[in-house]
């Protein structure tokens, strides 16, 4: 019965990774790793004194702690990759929020020089000298090219 | 090679530096002040900052709650609004793109608490000039209670760095420190202690500390040790990530006192 079981789960969980892959839920990149897992779980369910054989071949006494010792490695290994995933995630998330707050800084400083000629004195015109507000400006000059 | 100089100046006179703009290394200065809900104290910290130097002000507001933004503004200075929180790190590393992008050779980075005096900036440009050093920390070890310094021992007992204040975030970074604090390696750290002077150490950066006298926070409170819970994670995490990064080989004190360059 458990082996029925077990085939029925591998080849659902293969038809789901196919329907999201095919829905745009989950990149063909991730699919493949589930696809895997599942067909193995399918495998095992097929062919279930196969983990028995292997276990004796590798002298293992009870062949399911052979199994579950797999897939808890396989598992810790799979979490730790997303772990690491998650990581660069983060750091290109942080780049781009950072780079949004310096664009919108850049943003009002322009906004603010296109409007200084209606205003007399704008807010901070002694804390950013004029000199860098000209050179790290390509949009105002129109061009990328710093002069300095 | 061992370029990592963890011995302390003597505190050279304030203002000895005058003029350190006129070195063709540190042209350049701003100032990056990373702020979190500071209205209180924002205001008068940038006027001190334009009364003691002219350097550009650079105030990265870490999605305050509060005015720190208006008030920032009105004090006279350039605010580079963060959209979602990213803490006192992430913050500070925004400011110093922010100033690398506009072509500054020199920053020095303050806290918006009024903790940190901006007259010993001079001191600490003073220090990166004089010494040579690649990062000037001006630090306060006698500041902090007795847990606080028992913290600090354990970080530099497990990091292998010997500076006197790992916290203070009263900095002055030159251009080869820039470049490394730019870079997407700094965006991994959290704090700005023992992981930024980690990663300059371990990319041959010269540190040196200058001892600046500081004040009272005159408002808020430190954004680590306010929280027991938050000081039990914070310990962890820096003490996980000073094992980690602790040089492997043992530490070969530069000959003649001179520090190479790697």
């Amino acid at each position: 019965m458990i082996f029925a079981l077990m085939t029925t789960v591998g080849l659902s969980v293969a038809a789901l990774i196919l329907i999201l892959i095919r829905r745009d839920k989950l990149h063909v990149t991730h699919g493949f790793g589930w696809i895997l897992a599942a067909s193995g779980f399918a495998l095992l369910g097929i062919a279930p004194t196969l983990i028995d054989r292997i276990a004796v071949k590798l002298g293992v006494a009870y062949p399911p702690t052979l199994a579950l010792t797999v897939a808890v490695s396989v598992l810790v290994v799979k979490i730790l990759l997303m772990d690491i995933e998650r990581s660069r995630l983060e750091i290109r998330n942080q780049r781009l929020t950072q780079r949004i707050a310096m664009l919108q800084a850049d943003i009002e400083e322009i906004k603010e020089s296109v409007a200084a000629p209606i205003s007399s004195s704008p807010p901070d015109a002694g804390a950013t000298p004029a000199v860098q507000a000209a050179s790290d400006e390509p949009d105002s000059q129109g061009s990328t090219a710093n002069n300095d | 090679m061992a370029s990592f100089e963890t011995s302390h100046k003597p505190d050279p006179a304030i203002g000895s530096a005058a003029s350190p703009a006129s070195d063709p290394g540190l042209a350049r200065p701003a100032i990056v002040i990373p702020a979190y809900n500071e209205e209180g104290s924002v205001g008068e910290v940038i006027a001190e900052i334009r009364e003691a130097c002219n350097f550009p002000v650079y105030l990265v507001d870490d999605a305050s709650d509060d005015n720190t933004v208006g008030t920032a503004r009105r004090a006279g200075a350039r605010v580079i609004p963060l959209a979602t929180r990213l803490g006192a790190w992430g913050a500070t590393q925004t400011g110093i793109r922010f100033a690398a992008e506009r072509g500054h050779d020199c920053v020095i980075t303050m806290d918006a608490d009024g903790q940190h005096d901006p007259r010993h900036v001079h001191q600490l440009l003073a220090a990166l000039r004089d010494c040579p050093a690649d990062t000037c920390i001006g630090s306060w070890p006698q500041r902090g209670s007795a847990s606080r310094k028992l913290a600090w021992r354990l970080l530099r007992a497990t990091s292998g760095i010997r500076l006197e204040d790992l916290t203070s975030g009263y900095r002055a970074y030159n251009l080869r420190a820039i470049e490394v604090l730019t870079d997407w390696r700094a965006t991994f750290l959290d704090y700005q202690d023992v992981g930024v002077l980690s990663l300059l150490r371990q990319q041959g950066i010269t540190v040196v500390d200058v001892r600046t006298e500081m004040r009272l926070r005159q408002n808020g409170y430190s954004r680590v040790f306010h929280s027991w819970l938050i000081v039990f994670y914070y310990m962890c995490h820096t003490l996980l990530l000073g094992l980690s990064k602790r040089r492997i080989r043992s530490y070969r004190a530069p000959t003649s006192g001179a520090v190479a360059k790697s």
